[in-house]
């Protein structure tokens, strides 16, 4: 109602007593320019739940405990807003797991800077997500610990996909936890990976081991077909032209998509 | 051969892929990857227009962005063709190529495609009010050999493995033939071929003054009727590439048909020699096949102009097809450097063949 709207709008522009703490002053003297000051002041003005305003101070202070500096910090709030609204408990739960999962300060620091959105992330999601990539695609747990760290991402996604994704690269590509690792594999969407793979394997640049693990060519590794852009994935690996390519992505995803329904994952044989 | 006897359950289209790996590879060079990317993705189809049905297909066609490839060539394309009405007419045009060389092309052949690197696909052609279905849908590739053979008012011509019958349908567009003598040994599939003459030509033109549909052994036919007609082509069965490496039913890679296989060359060369015969002395025979086999392709032609030479005492000559690859080199991507014929081969964006065909005369 128009009583309600008013009452809200209100609070948002006049910050509960509570918080009155959090002047532009006290956000100069944590160490940002006055101009960051400004600026994160007024975001939290925006931020629409009302008490999201309390959760901001300790925050504030637990990135600037795990070493980063207020520029990434602000970086941070601008990346994630949601930041502003996570409980202090939570949020210490949350930086504890990843400790303990073998994210120690430098590159949890990192981590965390650029993929900030990495504190919403529940802890027991993150648990399970750990548990699915040792358990089910056999990853040891330094390598589980890299993979979190260098595609912190990969917490987000659906479990089924992931599997799919792995067996696809395990058993279609035939290549091992190790290099998935080494090149980042989760980084990459499964269309991407697939597209580009698909292509090599029709123009006769990579062949599927046999069970003994052999193929009859030599393929190219993962980082070279994955880790360059189009070009010169185009021109070093499959040898050809952005038109062919071009022509192939579009009758790709017309086939993924059509097959799709029938289509179950890929058997391992 | 041996690889595959190590790997029992290695499925047809898996034995085909590593057969063309071999010899395609070194046969095509630097091509081979992209025909062989091509070969395993989804082809493109052409609309054989069908100028016996009154459902005019063509500007719904040209609407979805389509563009006939015969009619519609970038360069060198006579005013008079373009204009031409829907009205089928049975003069042939004369187009020369920058050479000079003469190549007649019948204007009433029709075929539409979606242009270079478009993947859209066509809708199933729809019934006018007789049943007649307003196009036949095919590889646009496949049109080169009917058009090739340059057929003329008032021939004779011998189809001589013709069914399911997409070229003799668009052998039949041209209305210039006097008499059509369709053959297949397969009866299930001429029963087939009837059936899409019935859904594509209206009963007056399919009498038994102007075609026959037989079923006997093709390589017979010299012993049957020799001498006779005026076209005849040879459209040998072969190891359908394109459908060898998608289709494991029916695929002549599979375990039980390698006798059958290795056979085929010598099938096609006696097919080829009983067309040769079949035909009038100046009479033309086309040979045609959908594979890049140079076995099944040139070698069998080289030994056909031999042996009826050797025992048959027919002197041949071979018709130069380059002037064809010009007209059409915009549509199609050609094998470069072929000493004998010339083969269209797939290419992702121009997704049609392959496609052999080398064109004889008979000079005696
Ligand atoms: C490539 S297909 C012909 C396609 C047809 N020309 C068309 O455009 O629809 C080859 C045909 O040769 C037929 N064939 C196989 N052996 C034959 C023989 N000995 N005599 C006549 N036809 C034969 C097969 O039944 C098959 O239909």
């Amino acid at each position: 109602s128009f009583t309600n709207q008013a009452t809200q709008h209100s609070q948002d522009l006049n910050p509960p007593s509570g918080i009155t703490e959090l002047s532009l002053r006290s956000f100069i003297d944590m160490g940002f320019t006055e101009s960051q000051a400004e600026q994160i002041y007024e975001s939290l003005a925006n931020v629409r739940k009302g008490d999201s305003a309390k959760h901001i101070l300790p925050t504030l202070t637990a990135l600037f405990v795990l070493g980063l500096n207020p520029s990434s910090v602000k970086k941070c709030l601008e990346k994630c807003p949601e930041l502003y609204t996570i409980k202090e408990a939570q949020l210490q739960q949350r930086i504890s797991n990843l400790r303990k999962i073998g994210l120690v300060e430098g590159s949890l620091q990192r981590m965390v800077a650029h993929y900030p959105r990495i504190l919403t992330v529940p802890s027991k999601r993150v648990k399970n997500v750990v548990m699915f990539l040792k358990e089910k695609c056999l990853f040891t747990s330094q390598q589980v610990t890299d993979i979190i760290r260098d595609c912190p991402a990969v917490v987000l996604e659906n479990l089924d996909q992931l599997e799919y994704k792995f067996q696809y690269v395990y058993f279609r590509m035939g290549v091992k936890q190790a290099e998935m690792v080494k090149c980042r594999l989760f980084r990459y969407s499964l269309d991407e990976i697939r597209c580009r793979h698909t292509f090599l394997e029709r123009r006769g640049f990579y062949e599927t081991p046999d069970k003994k693990g052999q193929t009859t060519i030599i393929n190219p590794n993962l980082d070279s077909v994955l880790n360059v852009d189009q070009d010169t994935f185009l021109a070093h690996v499959a040898q050809t032209s952005a038109e062919e390519y071009d022509v192939f992505k579009r009758l790709a995803a017309r086939e993924w998509q059509e097959g799709e329904l029938q289509q179950g994952r890929t058997e391992p044989d | 051969e041996k690889w595959a006897a190590t790997h029992p359950k290695l499925p047809p289209t898996r034995l085909a892929v590593h057969h063309f790996d071999a010899t395609y590879s070194t046969q095509l060079g630097q091509l081979w990857p992209s025909v062989r990317l091509a070969m395993l993705s989804e082809r493109k189809y052409g609309a054989l227009l069908n100028n016996f049905s009154h459902n005019v297909a063509l500007t719904e066609l040209k609407a979805q962005g389509c563009v006939d490839f015969i009619s519609e060539r970038e360069k060198d394309v006579p005013s008079c063709l373009e204009e031409k009405s829907e009205e089928p007419s049975d003069v042939s045009m004369k187009s020369s190529d920058a050479d000079g060389e003469q190549l007649s092309l019948s204007p009433n052949i029709k075929c539409l495609v979606f242009p270079r690197g478009d993947v859209t696909r066509f809708k199933p052609a729809r019934p006018d009010k007789n049943g007649l279905l307003g196009y036949y849908l095919m590889d646009a590739a496949s049109l080169l050999p009917c058009l090739a053979l340059d057929v003329q008012e008032g021939h004779s011509v011998l189809d001589l493995c013709g069914a399911p019958g997409g070229k003799t349908l668009a052998l039949l567009q041209t209305q210039a033939i006097r008499f059509l003598c369709i053959n297949d040994s397969s009866v299930s599939r001429t029963l087939r071929l009837r059936k899409v003459l019935h859904s594509y030509v209206p009963k007056h033109f399919l009498t038994n003054e102007n075609l026959r549909i037989t079923s006997f052994d093709g390589t017979k036919w010299g012993e049957i009727e020799s001498n006779t007609f005026d076209r005849v082509l040879v459209d040998v069965p072969c190891t359908t590439d394109r459908h060898s490496l998608m289709e494991d039913d029916n695929n002549i890679f599979s375990k039980n048909r390698t006798g059958e296989r290795r056979r085929l060359p010598q099938l096609q060369l006696e097919l080829l020699l009983a067309g040769i015969q079949a035909a009038c002395p100046g009479g033309e025979i086309l040979y045609s096949t959908c594979t890049l086999s140079q076995n099944q392709n040139l070698s069998v032609v080289e030994q056909a102009i031999y042996q009826a030479r050797e025992k048959d005492g027919i002197h041949l000559q071979v018709v130069d097809l380059k002037p064809l690859m010009r007209m059409f080199g915009n549509t199609f991507h050609f094998a470069p450097d072929l000493h004998l014929g010339e083969m269209v081969i797939p290419h992702l964006v121009a997704n049609f063949g392959p496609i052999y065909m080398c064109k004889l005369k008979r000079l005696t």
